[in-house]
Formats: C-alpha cells, sequence, structure tokens
C-alpha cells in the first residue's frame, strides 16, 4: 500500500512525514519521530503506556492510526516539560517517590494532566477512577496516587 | 496486513465507498475493537474508511425521541445532562467501558456493531426498546435493536451499510432505568454478567405498569428476559416479586463457560443482579417522586 503524507502537530510543532496507512500514532512517535517517552506495550488499550493527550484528551496512541490525527493537537510526556522545567506533576512524582521502574509513568502522567484540567479539585476516589485505565506492574499506585493529589493541589490555586 | 484508508467528508460518500468495496472494506470509528482486531490478525479489512471528518453523526438529540449519533462517545454518554435522571442506567452502562482512553473515543454505533454479548451500553439500550438506523445505497430502514442483533459479532447491518442512529423513546413520569455488572475486578474489565433494567409506576406509584430486563454476557446476544418482565407488569414490585423475576431471567439465559466464570456462576448472577437492578429502579422513581 502506498504511504501517507501526514502533517502531524506534535507537542506545538508541526511534522511533515509520510506514514504507512495501518501505522498507529504510537509507532509514528517512537521509529520516525524519535519521541521514545510514550511507552508500547500491550497494543489493545489495556495497560495506557502509550497515553497521549488528542485534543487535550487522554487516548492510547496504540488504537489511533497516525492518519485519523492530521489537524488536531498531540501532546506526549516529552511536550509537558523538560529537565530544567518540570511540569508540576512531574515534580510532584518526584518529590513522593512514585516512579519505581518508570515504564507506565508517562501515561500515568498524561492520564492526569487530562483528568485534572478538567476536575481540578478531585477526590482521591475520582483519581483512581481516572487512572483505572493505566496499569502499574511494580505496583506502585499508592505513591502515584499521593502525587497526583499532591499536583492537584499545586494546580488549583494556579488556575 | 496494511489497507488502503478513506476519509470521506460525508455520510453519502462513506456509504459510496463501502457499496464499492463491499466485504472489503470496514467503517473506523473510535478504533478501540476494529483496530485491535486488525493487530491481532482477525481482521484483514483491504479498505478502511475512516468517520472521523463525517459531520453530524456525533450528536445528541432529544425532542420526540432521543437520538444519538453513531459516534457519540461512551464520554459524551456519561457526561451528558440529558441522562443523569432517568436514563442513569445509559450513564452507568457507559462508564465501566474500559479506562477514560477507551471512554474518550469508542463510540456507541462501535458498540453495538461489534454486537460483543459483553457490550455494556447495549443492555441498557434494549432496557429503553432502542432502534437503530442503518444507510445503504439503497436508503434507509430502521430496525428494534434487538432485531439488529445476530449472534457474537454478528448483525444484520449489511457490509454497504453505516449505522448512523440509534434512538429510543422518552421515558414518562415515574420512570427509572439502571445498569449492574459483575467481573472480576472492578475496572478494565469485561462483563462476567450484565443487566440492565428499566421500570415505569402507575401514577400512585404502586404497581409496575411497564418492565424491561435486559442481560449481558450470558447468551450469544444481549438478551430480553421477558417471561421475567410480564412476571412484573401490573403487579405490586415488592421484593418476593423481584426475586421470583430474577429467578425466571436465570431460567431465560443460556450462559457459556469460559475463563471467566462457569455458566451456573453466570446464572447465579443473573438471579441475584435482576432484582438487585430492579430495586434500584424503584429507589431511583421514588426518589425522584418526592
Amino acid at each position: 500500500m502506498r504511504k501517507l503524507p501526514l502533517s502531524l502537530t506534535i507537542n506545538g510543532e508541526t511534522h511533515e512525514l509520510l506514514a504507512e496507512p495501518h501505522h498507529p500514532l504510537l509507532e509514528v512517535l517512537r521509529t520516525q519521530l524519535g519521541l521514545i517517552g510514550t511507552k508500547e506495550n500491550c497494543l489493545e488499550g489495556e495497560c495506557g503506556v502509550c497515553t497521549v493527550l488528542l485534543d487535550g484528551m487522554a487516548v492510547n496512541s496504540c488504537l489511533l492510526l497516525a492518519a485519523q490525527c492530521q489537524g488536531r493537537r498531540i501532546v506526549t510526556i516529552e511536550g509537558l516539560g523538560g529537565p530544567e522545567t518540570l511540569h508540576p506533576l512531574q515534580e510532584t512524582f518526584v518529590e513522593h517517590g512514585a516512579v519505581q521502574c518508570g515504564y507506565c509513568i508517562p501515561g500515568m502522567i498524561l492520564a492526569a494532566k487530562a483528568y485534572l484540567d478538567q476536575n481540578p479539585e478531585p477526590t482521591e476516589g475520582e483519581i483512581r477512577e481516572a487512572l483505572s485505565g493505566n496499569l502499574c506492574r511494580c505496583t506502585g499506585y499508592q505513591k502515584i496516587l499521593d502525587a497526583v493529589l499532591a499536583a492537584a493541589g499545586v494546580l488549583a490555586p494556579m488556575r | 496486513m496494511s489497507f488502503e484508508y478513506h476519509e470521506p467528508p460525508s455520510v453519502s460518500e462513506a456509504v459510496a465507498l463501502a457499496a464499492r468495496f463491499g466485504s472489503e472494506a470496514r467503517f473506523l470509528a473510535g478504533g478501540t475493537d476494529l483496530i485491535v482486531q486488525i493487530n491481532r490478525g482477525k481482521l484483514a479489512p483491504r479498505h478502511v474508511v475512516s468517520l472521523h471528518r463525517v459531520p453530524g453523526l456525533d450528536t445528541i438529540a432529544v425532542d420526540g425521541h432521543v437520538t444519538l449519533g453513531a459516534l457519540v462517545t461512551h464520554r459524551a454518554l456519561e457526561r451528558s445532562p440529558h441522562f443523569q435522571g432517568r436514563y442513569r442506567g445509559l450513564v452507568e452502562g457507559a462508564q465501566v467501558v474500559g479506562g477514560h482512553q477507551v471512554r474518550n473515543v469508542g463510540t456507541v454505533g462501535g458498540n453495538i456493531v461489534n454486537a460483543s454479548p459483553a457490550a455494556d451500553v447495549v443492555p441498557v439500550l434494549l432496557a429503553l426498546d432502542a432502534a437503530v438506523t442503518c444507510l445503504g445505497p439503497e436508503g434507509e430502514r430502521t430496525l428494534p435493536l434487538e432485531e439488529f442483533l445476530v449472534g457474537p459479532g454478528q448483525t444484520q447491518r449489511r457490509p454497504e451499510e453505516l449505522l448512523t442512529t440509534v434512538r429510543f423513546p422518552l421515558l414518562g413520569p415515574n420512570s427509572a432505568t439502571a445498569f449492574l455488572k459483575a467481573g472480576r475486578r472492578k475496572a478494565m474489565e469485561i462483563s462476567v454478567v450484565c443487566v440492565a433494567a428499566r421500570m415505569t409506576l402507575d401514577a400512585g406509584l404502586e404497581r409496575c405498569r411497564e418492565a424491561r430486563i435486559a442481560l449481558g454476557a450470558v447468551a450469544p446476544t444481549t438478551l430480553r428476559a421477558r417471561a421475567a418482565e410480564h412476571v412484573l407488569e401490573g403487579e405490586v414490585p415488592r421484593a418476593e416479586l423481584l426475586r421470583r423475576a430474577g429467578a425466571l431471567a436465570a431460567r431465560a439465559c443460556q450462559p457459556i463457560s469460559d475463563v471467566r466464570a462457569s455458566s451456573q456462576f453466570r446464572r447465579l448472577l443473573v438471579e441475584t443482579l435482576v432484582p438487585r437492578v430492579l430495586a434500584r429502579c424503584l429507589e431511583r422513581i421514588r426518589e425522584e417522586g418526592r
């Protein structure tokens, strides 16, 4: 099949590229654009490690064709903050020791970001529910929850 | 395994593509089932027709009826102000489908066409007497959702037809819906059994005027438990009668045994969940009446 010319807006930057029609966004991010912060695992929407933001919503980039993303805003973990400019969620994850092996963390942080943008003052139960599409094999859920709650405390007054 | 990708800008062009390619084409909505099946090699369509540029399919309209466009997402159902009261069962069904990432993109139309016997929104739609409308090259046809569902993964949709809308009548006063699901864990779980109910009481809030009970994951398709509905209608829905409806519903289903649960356990779940989901409808009606 012929490749598709795509124009994708990722972390505020526009990329012109050629992609296979069946390639999910995840594949294009990791192999064509070198944005390897977005992780690959189950490829069936169960684990959430490939979570990115699409027009501000959390989505699984393994189930989204790159071709469907034209004209939409994509944010990956690289777009949230760098080593010198951590996002408050990244800061609280560090402070609370919420990162063990780290593989699930980009997805956790982006799912949390999408949720806090809609509900700046969530309860603990609401955060658990919001992160139910993200698995952590280290089972570090409690500290992840603590970090998201702390980030909500930092972010809410800034809104 | 690759395919040709199409992005028609209108419903008529989407249908024209489907008519041209027939069973070699698949419509792509949220992709949470289709892309998984393509990745697993279960499906290998030569043409994928994405619907995301087709306008108007993602609207929820409430006039004489409730009409859901096929591309209404689970998230949109959960959040719709229309469904927080009498239609609450719809919200309850939508909010147990996958995690936020899946519900943000997964659609009602996809949930129906995928025809999983364990679909969570479908039993609620059956309890609401929903009908689906398909558009093909020869025009539109509307049929009851119950008839539309044929078996696991099978519907009456022809390859060249697009399911465009799902529609159900407005609920009058003294009505409520509810949905309950049993899974092995609380989140991200395929239903072991799910049940939906709708109940309408008479003006005095005493007798049941109309009842609907729909069961998921206990038969090749989502199923109405008619005998259980009939035993309720015209009667005072006391706890004892709700239990009888549960027993009749358990008799009506034909569950399989699989990795999630045995057939016997599924029947027990139906027997337990049906009285509970009916009781929840009654509570809701009485709360609204207060």
